[in-house]
């Protein structure tokens, strides 16, 4: 019986051609490599291990399917991280829908109080140990509205344009740039109150 | 009047963004230079917003998965068996869809000759009947399907002169009959 290959030797376009082909065993290895990168994904935009969780399988699932249109112009872990942030703008509009018209949504859309304020605040990460900084923005996403996140993390983390992120979320470049702002401003304050909390 | 000011100092809020996140036109960002440096305002909103931006850039969490390889994996492939039949699957074309209502109705118009056949027991029986002739006897056969019997008729059309014995006995037309089952 001829030996299986080793299939970690192999680059991720040799897997996916594999895979392409109905090799499951190359499908499951491009997942073994990738699967934390496309799950972190999905809880920086959900902040919910369970539902990251089931985004992240969803997108693989997804991935299987659609290996057909993968021709390689983007690297493979790119082409599946695109199918996880829709997977997860997907929900949200779902949780939209369902949601009432509620307070978080009313300032969701027009911004909260710190789009009113100066900006006089210094730096918020001057003099934080880089561990340290990532743990207070973990924090501060964390009280973000999931509008102002996606378009945060969508930019910021995955340097996607206004006009890719308005096409995503299915809403104008207009509102893109206000949530983006909002999300700054905000994230600028909570750092901020994260480092007086800290001093104090 | 403070509407209007609102909205011009959101849009101005807006366009400086637009400007350090390098998505204003080249145009559009000439005309907004001026501002930055000379607006104490513009410029602190824009000392901040960068140093957001530069705070988050490359500041991600990381984070694992919080299951096994094989558990993760497990999960996944059950869904890909229920829900695909794999990455290749090509589209049936359009003969075979045929095909796919086709042969079923085949089948049943099959079951339905041999019902209809089993129910008639009245149908007259079919005869396959065969002749041959030979020189001086002539053969008829007769098979009775239903009745599962085969009646051979056998004729002697020999002259008389051409029987040696004398004393056999001359045949006459339709004497022999042998019955086979």
């Amino acid at each position: 019986m001829p030996s299986q290959p080793d299939k970690s030797a192999l680059s991720d376009a040799d897997l996916a051609r594999a895979a392409q082909n109905g090799d499951m065993g190359a499908f499951e290895e491009l997942v073994a490599r990738h699967r934390d990168q496309i799950y972190a994904r999905a809880y920086s935009m959900v902040r919910n291990e369970e539902e990251a969780l089931d985004l992240s399988q969803e997108a693989w699932v997804k991935g299987w399917q659609r290996l057909a249109q993968f021709q390689g112009e983007a690297s493979f872990a790119t082409w599946m991280t695109r199918i996880v942030i829709n997977l997860c703008v997907d929900q949200l509009r779902k949780q939209k829908r369902q949601r009432a018209e509620s307070f978080e949504v009313l300032e969701g859309e027009s911004g909260g109080v710190e789009r009113l304020m100066p900006a006089t605040m210094p730096n918020p990460a001057a003099g934080l140990e880089r561990t340290e900084l990532r743990r207070r923005i973990d924090r501060a996403l964390d009280q973000l509205s999931a509008e102002h996140r996606m378009v945060l993390v969508l930019h910021e983390f995955e340097g996607l344009e206004y006009k890719e992120i308005a096409g995503r979320m299915g809403c104008s470049i207009g509102t893109v740039m206000s949530r983006l702002f909002y999300a700054r401003r905000r994230m600028a304050s909570l750092l901020a109150g994260l480092k007086r909390e800290n001093e104090e | 009047m403070n509407d209007n000011l609102d909205v011009n100092l959101e849009k101005l809020e807006l366009e400086l963004q637009a400007w350090l996140d390098g998505e204003l036109s080249a145009a559009k960002a000439r005309r907004l230079d001026p501002k930055i440096v000379g607006d104490e305002g513009a410029s602190r909103l824009i000392t901040e917003l960068q140093a957001i931006k530069s705070a988050l850039a490359g500041n991600e969490t990381a984070r694992t998965v919080p299951e096994t390889r094989a558990f993760y994996w497990s999960k996944i492939e059950r869904q890909i068996q229920r829900q695909t039949p794999g990455p290749r699957a090509v589209q049936a074309p359009r003969q075979a869809v045929w095909r796919r209502w086709l042969e079923p109705l085949a089948g049943f118009a099959a079951l339905a000759c041999l019902l209809l056949l089993a129910v008639k027991p009245h149908a007259p029986p079919t005869f396959d009947e065969i002749s041959s002739t030979g020189q001086g006897m002539e053969a008829v056969t007769f098979h009775d399907q239903s009745g599962g019997m085969t009646v051979v008729w056998l004729t002697d059309t020999a002259p008389a002169q051409l029987i040696e014995s004398p004393d056999a006995k001359t045949p006459e037309p339709g004497d022999s009959e042998v019955e086979v089952e």
